[in-house]
């Protein structure tokens, strides 16, 4: 396995449900810690079990700190300025998705997981998956053309 | 049309980059690495052409039982010695003046990386006799030991000389030396095969008689060619 | 991280090209000072583990030096490195990743990153053989961490650099020592003053100074000439 490659996807999961960096890295490195396989020296991380153990995390601390943290300011590390108004629109379309259908998004089309590994991570079935993932591409592509429409 | 958004969504959710993502990484990563983890990483990186040559050789060797043609048992053993020759091509390309200090330098010595390659080719190869040998043996009628060594045979023999060969100095200087010594054995075989039947009845026969003793012996030969070899790469240190 | 260095002795048949020496080093970049035959290249083949040293112990965190794990927090960059001539940048890189151990999808992974960071992104697929010098030591450098290492150590890196690939060089380095032992050797003062924050400095095998060096301290190539006449 990729662990930098998986690192840099748990982390991306878990800022998208907590927006905040150093809680997000945390979560993720507890997240790694919690999945190390204590026998021996051999570590084995699924990607299904990393997903579930982090989205737990996640839980937790929303209850933790019970109030909706707001997203943070940053600079988009080494944005280049090709496409800049593409991304401008897709990044309005996706925030005004509700955020069930973000975090699928996310899960298939930026982390590439497969249908097998998402539907486990959110508990639902893949039959519901592939609606849900259907219509929030739907939603999008819809949102897209909306703004597209205002200019 | 979803791959033009492709880069525009990844860009959307991206997060800032993580403070403490290397370090932590680091000390996560397992301290040691097992010999069956280690077998499997460098299984990946032996190069496409060994699998498919292993592979066409079965193809060839259980297609020619089935179809009964009597040109498979001869040819196969004159086929072995090229799988032998790749194998240890494998591990010439590492023995380069001015490689040797970075390779000597990295977390699996070299010596360990060319022995983690050779011992999963040779299993492969060892499958690979297993599965054909009673095919070819029920085909043709023969035993199936006996058709294992006259495999095993040429294979061996091109595998020492090939080795030896490779540490010599004008060995060093020819690029392929041990194809070259392949392609010698094999016409050897080819030649005994069909030309000199009474030679070809006295190889049978000694074979028979003490087949076992010479795979032993020649066994017993590769394996030291072959750490010889891998001692050697330290000598430019 | 400490690496330590203790009472290290290498003695050769009617030479002694490391006499006694002591150090530990932490994150940040160290440079090696001295003269061609200080003993600097014997000092640092014995710290990759590649020359076994008469006496002494070399360990980091208390790994010792002779150990795989202890390899696999290092990178090495030696003096006129050789390569094989055939291979490309990209393989080249790949080969080494496969000999640290780093699986083949995160080495292929690793490969075009690296080689984006130093600059040989265009030539990937190019062979060594038709590289410049300047390229040669990038690529170098790009070999050295592909294994992320906790600990380089880089041989008379920018010797035969020219003016702008050394500063490229030097501004490298400076950025992996952020969090990263990095020892260099060298024996071209304005190296050490840009970029080490630390300064060893060998002579006929022993080290002659080491600390810190900061410009209040006055001109290091004076003190090095002094040093050295």
């Amino acid at each position: 396995m990729d662990l930098e490659k998986t690192y840099d996807k748990i982390y991306r999961y878990v800022y998208f449900r907590i927006k905040d960096r150093t809680i997000a890295e945390d979560i993720t490195q507890e997240t790694f810690l919690r999945c190390i396989n204590r026998k021996g020296n051999m570590q084995v991380f699924e990607i299904k079990y990393l997903y579930t153990v982090a989205r737990n995390l996640c839980v937790d601390e929303y209850r933790r700190v019970k109030t909706e943290t707001l997203p943070e300011d940053y600079e988009e590390a080494g944005a280049q300025y090709d496409n800049l108004e593409e991304r401008l629109a897709v990044r309005e379309a996706v925030a005004g998705l509700p955020l069930e259908d973000q975090e699928i998004l996310l899960l298939r089309h930026v982390n590439n997981e497969s249908m097998g590994t998402i539907s486990s991570t959110l508990g639902i079935s893949r039959f519901a998956l592939y609606r849900k993932l259907k219509s929030a591409e739907e939603k999008l592509r819809a949102g897209l053309e909306a703004v597209d429409h205002e200019k | 049309m979803k791959n033009d958004w492709k880069e525009s969504l990844k860009a959307a959710f991206d997060a800032p980059e993580p403070g403490n993502k290397k370090e932590f990484l680091r000390n996560i990563r397992p301290r040691e690495v097992s010999t069956p983890r280690m077998l499997f990483q460098q299984v990946q990186y032996i190069r496409g052409a060994v699998w498919i040559f292993a592979l066409m050789i079965m193809i060839f060797a259980l297609l020619g039982s089935w179809k009964q043609m009597e040109e498979t048992e001869d040819l196969i053993p004159v086929i072995m010695p090229f799988l032998a020759a790749i194998s240890v091509l494998e591990t010439r390309r590492s023995r380069k003046c001015g490689m040797i200090e970075i390779e000597m330098v990295t977390r699996f010595s070299l010596r360990s990386v060319i022995l983690a390659r050779m011992l999963a080719l040779g299993l492969v190869y060892l499958f690979t006799v297993c599965v054909i040998s009673p095919v070819i043996a029920a085909a043709f009628g023969g035993k199936a030991l006996l058709t294992a060594m006259r495999i095993l045979i040429p294979y061996l023999i091109t595998m020492s000389i090939s080795l030896q060969v490779e540490r010599s100095v004008w060995g060093r200087k020819l690029e392929y030396a041990s194809l070259a010594i392949a392609a010698a054995i094999a016409i050897a075989m080819f030649w005994i095969k069909n030309t000199d039947s009474a030679l070809l009845l006295g190889y049978t026969k000694v074979i028979e008689n003490c087949g076992v003793l010479i795979v032993l012996v020649l066994a017993g030969i590769t394996a030291f060619e072959q750490w010889k070899t891998i001692n050697n790469v330290e000598e430019f240190a | 991280m400490k690496l330590s260095v203790d009472r290290l002795s290498k003695q050769f048949r009617n030479k002694i090209a490391v006499d006694r020496v002591t150090f530990n080093l932490t994150e940040g970049v160290t440079g090696l000072l001295g003269a061609n035959g200080a003993g600097k290249t014997t000092l640092m083949r014995m710290m990759t583990g590649i020359l076994e040293p008469t006496s002494g112990d070399i360990t980091a965190d208390g790994i010792p030096v002779h150990t795989e794990e202890y390899r696999a927090l290092l990178g090495y960059l030696p003096q006129d490195f050789g390569y094989y001539p055939e291979f490309t940048a990209r393989e080249f890189v790949r080969y080494i990743a496969a000999l640290k151990g780093l699986d083949k999808r995160e080495a292929k992974r690793k490969t075009e990153e690296l080689l984006e960071l130093v600059g040989l992104s265009d030539v990937a697929g190019k062979k060594i053989k038709t590289f410049s010098g300047g390229m040669k030591q990038r690529l170098g450098i790009a070999q050295a961490i592909v294994n992320d290492p906790k600990i380089l150590i880089l041989d008379e890196p920018t010797a035969g650099l020219d003016p702008k690939e050394r500063v490229r060089f030097r501004n490298m380095i400076a950025e992996i020592g952020k969090d990263t032992i990095v020892l260099f050797s060298t024996h071209i003062v304005s190296d050490i003053e840009h970029i080490a924050s630390n300064v060893m400095m060998m002579r006929d095998g022993q080290i002659i100074y080491e600390g810190a060096w900061s410009d209040e301290q006055g001109d290091l190539e004076q003190f090095y000439m002094e040093e050295f006449e």
